[in-house]
């Protein structure tokens, strides 16, 4: 096997495991600040992908006006999905914000589902799946070709990593968000506002997850089904690196992105979620707490 | 308490007379129907044997489901020693194999599962669907992959044979339930949903308990699932490992009122009330799997606890 097979492969599964990095820590400190368990969560991918679809593919808006646009959207929805779904369930008893949360956020994943695929099929596409194109020119590097749209990809999945690193380290917003996953009833005593946090935490989430499937899309193409396969893949990394924890959701990513596209290369590409399914139990019996330990 | 228990048996006792009767009365849809409704009581019973009364969300009852189904066609399919049987004893012996398999895998991975709790848990055993689906999906020379398996038509059970065994199967999981609430053991499952550390302070081996609720709540669940296919004729990974065969007995569940012995009956037959209608009745240019995920979604948010507990609170007080 050549040197640039391997070099792609490994850009590949960088690519896919920034994109899962993404979603995979939005779904953490979602779930470390509040303790409600989103499983919506893979489907705001899904959705994402769908927006930044009809926006620049079926409504033909140039890209200048689709960002904001699509940004905005996502705020929106954010905040309408914490005032909606997560709110009612604050404040409530451990057993049943669990149980709240499953009930609400299943709920939720399958009517979007639904709604999604049939109404697309419907007015746009008979058959729906979700994949954007956009290509950048190949870039060269010590005689290797790399993909410009894939080191696009990484650049800006390790942009946002960076920028949440920085927003929880040292603004005030980060710090309070760390301070309530960390011990919610002490937080409290400082004065600290949770429904303020937690609307703003779930902005972030889901505005963040929805440019994790742009993304995505741009390598591979969705189904609208997917959605509770890129939640369990979201929890599989969160098992692998601990809850709230921004180092294991990024090493956990990276993992499961090259073991994917190496299982879909070297095996088949049928056995590809397989990959993170066998991870996911593995990690289960060597270590509960995930590899990187972590908080619960 | 003593007095609800009588009304029940009061309604209980005619609704049962005429569930015995029902094949000659109903219609094939409603009888249909209610073998559906049965399989799905039979889940939903199942599910609370952890859900209710060791409060862990098992997400993954349709994998001993799927499990079972699968298991049975393969031996009929593809063992050439089962083939080679009696054609009266092919199905008792596969469903019987199957049931074996399916309480083995409920074993061995207790191991794992158990070292969950919580979200976790739930994630763990939904997990547990997917890699099942997987495997189906991808193991095209043992399970027929995305095409399913097919088995002949003498192989086939009648509408009425599965009606009854459907019927005596949802009676069986409800008194199951019912001998659990009042055993040692029922009595150890709720030391340890309302506390582990306490229960186990009491001298209560966790573990054991626990891996002893997966494995009993998988025996009834995997027999549903090999009647079920046997009825159906065919199999595929969405049939019996599609998201409703895992989903709806959790729902059904906790619509009905987690941890109340009739609760997966009411749930039950509002739920497939439902479906009937928005199949047969109402044709509304709604998806069902979307209202399926409205009515979930409302439930979580005005009453998560259920009918039935709603009910037995309201007459507390």
């Amino acid at each position: 096997m050549s040197l640039q097979i391997m070099f792609d492969l490994i850009m590949s599964g960088l690519c896919l495991g920034g994109i899962y990095a993404l979603m995979a820590f939005s779904l953490s400190i979602s779930l470390s600040t509040t303790r409600v368990l989103n499983i919506a969560h893979g489907g705001f991918l899904i959705l994402g992908a769908a927006l930044a679809m009809l926006l620049t593919r079926y409504a033909e808006i140039p890209l200048l006006y689709a960002l904001p646009i699509f940004l905005f959207s996502w705020v929106v929805l954010g905040y309408l999905f914490e005032i909606v779904v997560v709110r009612p369930l604050i404040g409530k008893s451990p057993e049943d914000v669990l149980i709240g949360s499953i009930l609400i956020t299943f709920g939720f994943t399958m009517a979007m589902d639904a709604f999604l695929s049939f109404y697309w099929a419907k007015f746009v596409d008979p058959t729906p799946t979700f994949s954007l194109t956009y290509r950048l020119p190949p870039l060269r590097l010590l005689g290797y070709t790399i993909s410009g749209t894939r080191t696009f990809i990484v650049c800006f999945a390790a942009a946002l990593i960076l920028g949440f690193h920085c927003l929880l380290k040292y603004t005030g917003f980060g710090k309070a968000a760390r301070a309530i996953s960390e011990d919610a009833e002490g937080a409290l005593i400082t004065g600290l506002n949770p429904q303020g946090i937690a609307v703003k935490v779930y902005i972030c989430a889901v505005l963040t997850a929805a440019m994790a499937g742009a993304f995505y899309v741009l390598l591979n193409p969705l189904a609208p089904y997917a959605s509770f396969h890129l939640t369990l893949i979201a929890l599989t990394i969160i098992v692998i690196g601990g809850v709230g924890s921004l180092p294991g959701a990024l090493v956990g990513g990276v993992v499961l992105g090259l073991a994917e596209v190496m299982t879909a290369f070297f095996i088949s590409p049928a056995w590809s979620p397989m990959t993170y399914l066998l991870i996911f139990f593995l990690v289960l019996v060597i270590k509960k707490e995930g590899l990187m330990g972590g908080a619960r | 308490m003593k007095s609800h228990c009588r009304w029940l048996l009061a309604i209980g006792l005619p609704v049962a007379t005429l569930l015995a009767a029902g094949p000659s009365l109903l219609t094939r849809d409603l009888v249909t129907a209610l073998f559906f409704m049965f399989i799905f009581v039979t889940l939903a019973a199942n599910y609370d044997i952890l859900g209710g009364f060791l409060g862990y969300v098992n997400l993954g009852q349709g994998a001993f489901f799927g499990l079972a189904g699968y298991t049975t066609f393969i031996l009929i399919v593809k063992v050439t020693a089962v083939q080679q049987l009696d054609p009266v004893l092919i199905r008792p012996v596969a469903v019987l194999a199957s049931v074996l398999v399916t309480l083995a895998f409920a074993w061995i991975f207790s191991y794992p599962l158990f070292r969950l709790q919580g979200a976790y848990f739930a994630i763990g055993t939904f997990g547990l669907v997917m890699l099942l689906s997987q495997l189906a999906l991808n193991l095209p020379s043992v399970t027929g992959g995305a095409h399913g398996l097919y088995i002949p038509k003498p192989l086939y059970l009648s509408l009425n044979a599965v009606y009854y065994f459907g019927l005596i199967l949802m009676a069986g999981s409800l008194a199951l339930n019912g001998v659990l609430h009042q055993t040692k053991m029922g009595l150890a499952l709720k030391a340890i949903r309302e506390s582990e550390l306490s229960a186990a302070a009491t001298g209560i081996h966790i573990f054991k308990y626990k891996r002893r609720a997966l494995v009993l709540s998988s025996i009834p669940s995997g027999l549903a699932g090999c009647i079920f296919v046997l009825y159906a004729g065919y199999i595929d990974p969405d049939t019996v490992l599609g998201h409703d065969k895992t989903l709806l007995p959790v729902v059904i569940a906790m619509l009905g009122g987690s941890g109340q012995l009739f609760g997966p009956i009411v749930g039950g037959v509002i739920f497939r009330g439902i479906d009937v209608a928005l199949k047969n009745y109402l044709l509304l240019p709604i998806p069902a799997l979307g209202i399926y995920g409205l009515i979930l979604m409302g439930l979580g948010l005005f009453m998560p606890k259920g009918i039935l507990n709603r009910v037995s609170k309201k007459h507390k007080e």
